[in-house]
């Protein structure tokens, strides 16, 4: 009798252990019962439930039943997505530019994640469940990206998604040449030019070609000493190797044609034109590569190179075949990419499921990890969100955000929580480390102070969201 | 006869030295004698001399050549140890020149990074605290009378803060207060002003770099050194080769690391390069504990716990949550670090009252904290994680002679220090101070003069910014402007007190008008501190116009 209860008691440990390994919900079952499935890829389902379990969609019909113990969601009248992956972001991350040279392969965004932003929370209160989490575009040859899910209250570790392919961010025009941000008294960096930023990115991979040369014959031993491990290099070797997908920074048509040029003669293919305002002038040039385009929908003339942008973008390069999608590039932007996406069924009348795409399975695409999030189907994680109404309603609001089967976001749990900060609040205010000093001290800082300026391409610079 | 002249001039010469550098012989008696590395005796001797503790116990007698302190009602522990200092280096170092980083626009330059490296100042892991030391005594006056006989000590700027070496608070000269150097290499998660790497990107891509090429020089030293034929010679690199201990785990290396998520990249890139780790600061170590075990990293523990500054403004926002709770929690950090089996040492930080660190090693007890556990963090314990356990940090026969008599409780608000024994040498604590006594910048100095122009640089990471300050002093008043490339600003309650000055104003900044707080010092012709806005604080230096 004590040896079977030993072994039950084991048994339990065991599974509790697991639990705690899975951090939680991951194990447990999800049912999303009587919704309306917006799927991205095979159409909207009405009265359709979704079986969730071990953090995959095991099943999508009708009528589903889970085991005991499974978390049972009634969603009659509401709306399920999958979750929103923003394609451009510079969320979670305590620096943004490495700004002093026009090359820093070397840097990359996975050193200096913030898994605590806030930001990281405001996003899942608007759906977004996967971001690529990029450096900035003050350099020709930027840093490399990081492809995370926003599995907020998680250490770090589980943020980025593990088999996303590697990819780095490149840019062209005004902020790499640095036109916008001279500054007196700071010496200006090479390039100034848009010649001389394709030049820049020509030179970086004639040197990495040599680089990979010097390798080579180290390896087939034609020499004694192993080359320097150059960590600019190396990532530059890994596009030439087709192992490392380019988000390149560009506005005008002429510089991404430049740029198209450049890896047709190195022999890769871009992945993405980030922001793209002019690539409907060079829609088939860009779906010959099938080189993909991730743009704003309706936001220009925020500086020169932004004046030839028109919110028809997205439906001319989807008429020609090309994979859009739709990225925030914003903190604030992120918290309603389904309005943006919705802005393209009004404009040229890209269909509904199209536009959901464009922020789903398309940017999921752009980043390679389309296997495994970006719709609604079986075996894919089960990254969903629930909404109150259609999701392209301006009346529409996310009730919860789920990633591979556990809740981050819960709108009714949030209003319920806020009663508890505040006490908790409260109590922290009356402690004496947190009261003002008897006298003097030194000025808090007031509102109106706080508010930094609202930039369309906020992301080179030294403006407040830099 | 002249012979014998000579004899007794050698015969003077060897008095005169012995009475100088060779302390005398000490007996504290019928005191409380916590020895930390055995049990307290309630009523014993402690018998110094030469410089060391020559004998301990309840039973051991006062030696006839002794002198005599009285301990009754006193207690006497190991000298404190503040395991993270920058005394006795002439703040900053290595940069006392960190202005002349990247060509910034800011004037003359003094000697210090007069160096062949190949690397930029702040990353030059070669630099070490003791070749920049200054000897002489007074300047360590507030931190021994606290209590403090040992203390570790480093500088403070760049990204490689350089070698720290472990001293004796008393000395002539630099040779004989080096308890050991080198401890360890410091590294904190900053920027160069100008140049790569200008931001935290950089910083760890540039940090990833040079240990690469530190690990390939090794490999390349070795084929070089079996046989030299047809292998081009290997660079005499001195930065690099600083870093070759330090990837073989010989020399540990001390990161500046306060928050979380500070403290994961440190132990990340430790991982990544199998270094040996120790956490400085450590504000929010207790939430890593578990990993911190596991690595066997210990912590140089902040006793400088965070409280609340600003002044009460009906204005403003209230603080964020996270502000609050990191207040409350930091105090109750200690005892998680001593539940979950982490080793730590208390340090000062950069404590403006050298007395917090009693005070708060006392509210650490309160939070649940054992004494012993406290005093063993500023003892033996620290000893053990800095590497001169062997020498001090306990009182037992034959260790150094650090010792201090404290009268009252060392957490209490009576405590007072009445002597210091350093390397056997006695101070003697002349006053009670009322309040803990200030750090050396803080007491009893006249108000300085910081009248005058000056070219500084306002590091904004990655885009530095030039400017110019011109102050007009009167009396405590200052006035004058601040001048940048986003305009010029009169300065508003301006003030010079002995810490250095504070004023704000008000700047044009990205099309909106900003309030900023700057508060700084001027030593010499050099000036240094901080502005603080809305966007995050930002440090600046720079040089007096002649």
């Amino acid at each position: 009798m004590k040896k079977i209860t030993a072994y039950f008691v084991s048994l339990l440990l065991l599974a509790a252990n697991l639990q705690f390994a899975a951090f939680g919900q991951a194990n447990k079952e999800l049912l999303i019962k009587n919704a309306t499935v917006m799927t991205a890829v095979r159409g909207t389902l009405e009265n359709t439930d979704i079986l969730v379990r071990n953090g995959k969609i095991a099943k999508i019909g009708k009528n589903l039943s889970a085991g005991a113990g499974a978390e049972v969601i009634d969603a009659t009248g509401k709306f399920v997505t999958p979750g929103i992956v923003d394609c451009h972001s510079h969320t979670m991350i305590d620096a943004i530019n490495e700004g002093t040279l026009s090359v820093t392969s070397m840097t990359g965004t996975r050193d200096v994640l913030n898994p605590t932003d806030i930001a990281i929370y405001r996003a899942l209160a608007g759906g977004v469940t996967s971001a690529n989490i990029l450096h900035g575009s003050a350099n020709s040859i930027g840093g490399k990206n990081t492809v995370v899910k926003f599995k907020f209250g998680h250490p770090v570790e589980d943020f980025p998604i593990p088999d996303a392919p590697p990819g780095i961010k490149f840019a062209m025009g005004e902020n790499p040449k640095g036109s916008n941000f001279s500054r007196p008294g700071v010496a200006p960096r090479y390039p100034r030019t848009r010649m001389g930023v394709i030049e820049t990115q020509r030179d970086a991979f004639l040197r990495a070609r040599d680089y990979k040369r010097a390798w080579d014959d180290y390896k087939a031993g034609k020499t004694k000493v192993p080359p320097r491990r150059d960590l600019e290099l190396e990532p530059i070797v890994e596009i030439l190797e087709g192992k490392r997908l380019v988000h390149a920074h560009s506005y005008r048509s002429d510089e991404m044609l430049n740029l198209l040029l450049l890896a047709d003669e190195f022999g890769f293919k871009i992945a993405t034109l980030q922001h793209g305002l002019e690539a409907y002038k060079i829609a088939p040039e860009i779906a010959k590569r099938g080189t993909g385009v991730s743009i704003f929908t309706d936001s220009w003339g925020y500086k020169l190179e932004a004046y030839d942008a028109i919110p028809y973008n997205a439906y001319l390069l989807w008429k020609a075949g090309v994979v859009v999608s739709i990225n925030s590039d914003s903190d604030e932007r992120m918290r309603r990419l389904n309005l943006d996406a919705a802005k393209v069924e009004k404009y040229g009348g890209v269909p509904e499921e199209e536009a959901l795409k464009m922020i789903t399975i398309n940017p999921a695409k752009q980043l390679g990890i389309d296997k495994r999030t970006g719709s609604i189907e079986v075996g894919k994680d089960g990254d969903l969100l629930i909404w109150s109404a259609h999701p392209f309603s301006v009346y529409s609001r996310v009730e919860r955000t789920i990633i591979e089967g556990e809740t981050f976001f819960d709108r009714a749990k949030d209003i319920q929580k806020r009663a508890d900060l505040a006490k908790e609040r409260e109590e922290l205010e009356k402690l004496d480390v947190n009261k003002p000093p008897a006298a003097g001290g030194t000025q808090p800082r007031v509102p109106s102070e706080r508010r930094v300026e609202e930039r369309d391409d906020a992301e080179f610079g030294d403006g407040g969201n830099q | 006869m002249k012979f014998r002249y000579v004899l007794f001039a050698i015969a003077a010469i060897g008095l005169l030295f012995s009475v100088s550098i060779s302390a005398q012989t000490y007996a504290v008696t019928n005191a409380r004698i916590v020895t930390v590395s055995g049990d307290t005796i309630e009523n014993g001797t402690v018998v110094v001399r030469g410089g060391l503790i020559e004998s301990v116990g309840a039973n051991v007698k006062a030696p006839a050549d002794a002198e005599v302190i009285d301990g009754t009602g006193l207690t006497v522990y190991p000298g404190f140890i503040d395991a993270d200092t920058n005394l006795g280096l002439q703040a900053p170092t290595p940069a006392t020149s960190q202005q002349q980083r990247g060509g910034g626009a800011s004037g003359p330059q003094q000697a210090s990074s007069e160096s062949n490296s190949n690397y930029p100042e702040g990353l030059r892991p070669e630099e070490e605290a003791s070749n920049e030391l200054k000897s002489g005594e007074p300047q360590f006056e507030t931190s021994r009378n606290a209590g403090f006989t040992t203390v570790l000590t480093v500088g403070r700027t760049g990204i490689f803060n350089g070698e720290s070496a472990m001293i004796d608070l008393a000395g002539d000269s630099v040779s004989a207060m080096i308890v050991k150097s080198p401890v360890a290499e410091h590294i904190s998660f900053s920027t160069i002003r100008g140049q790569y790497p200008g931001s935290l990107l950089g910083t760890f891509s540039a940090l990833r770099q040079m240990m690469l090429d530190a690990q390939r020089l090794q490999e390349i030293q070795k084929l070089y050194a079996a046989n030299p034929r047809g292998i081009k010679r290997p660079e005499s690199d001195k930065s690099l080769e600083a870093l070759i201990p330090i990837i073989n785990r010989q020399i540990p290396v001390v990161f500046n690391a306060n928050s979380e998520r500070e403290i994961v990249r440190a132990l990340d890139l430790a991982k990544e390069f199998n270094l040996k780790a120790i956490i400085a600061g450590g504000q929010e170590s207790w939430k890593q504990a578990g990993r911190l075990k596991a690595m066997d990293v210990p912590v140089l523990l902040s006793l400088n716990f965070p409280r609340r500054t600003a002044a009460a403004s009906p204005d403003a926002d209230p603080e964020p949550m996270e502000t609050l709770r990191l207040r409350a929690e930091t105090p109750k950090g200690p005892a998680r670090l001593a539940q979950a089996g982490v080793k730590f040492a208390f340090e000062s930080d950069s404590a403006k009252n050298i007395g917090d660190f009693f005070t708060n090693a006392g509210k650490a007890v309160e939070n649940g904290l054992s004494r012993d556990a406290a005093i063993r963090a500023m003892t033996l314990g620290s000893a053990e994680i800095l590497g001169v356990n062997a020498q001090t940090g306990s009182i037992e026969p034959g260790k150094i002679a650090n010792l201090v008599v404290v009268k009252g409780d060392l957490f209490g608000k009576d405590r007072a220090v009445k002597q210091v024994f350093v390397d056997g040498k006695l101070f003697e604590v002349k006053e009670e101070p009322k309040s803990p006594a200030n750090r050396p910048n803080g007491g009893g100095r006249a108000v300085p003069n910081v009248g005058g122009n000056y070219s500084i640089t306002i590091d904004i990471p990655g885009q530095p910014l030039p400017g110019t300050l011109a102050f007009t002093q009167q009396g405590n008043l200052l006035t004058g402007t601040i001048q940048s490339s986003l305009g010029t600003a009169p300065i508003r309650d301006g003030k010079v007190t002995v810490e250095g000055f504070t004023f704000t104003a008000t700047v044009e900044y990205g099309g909106s008008t900003v309030d900023i707080n700057v508060k700084g010092t001027v030593t010499g012709n050099q000036i240094t501190g901080t502005i603080d806005s809305p966007q995050g604080a930002v440090p600046f230096s720079g040089t007096k116009n002649p």
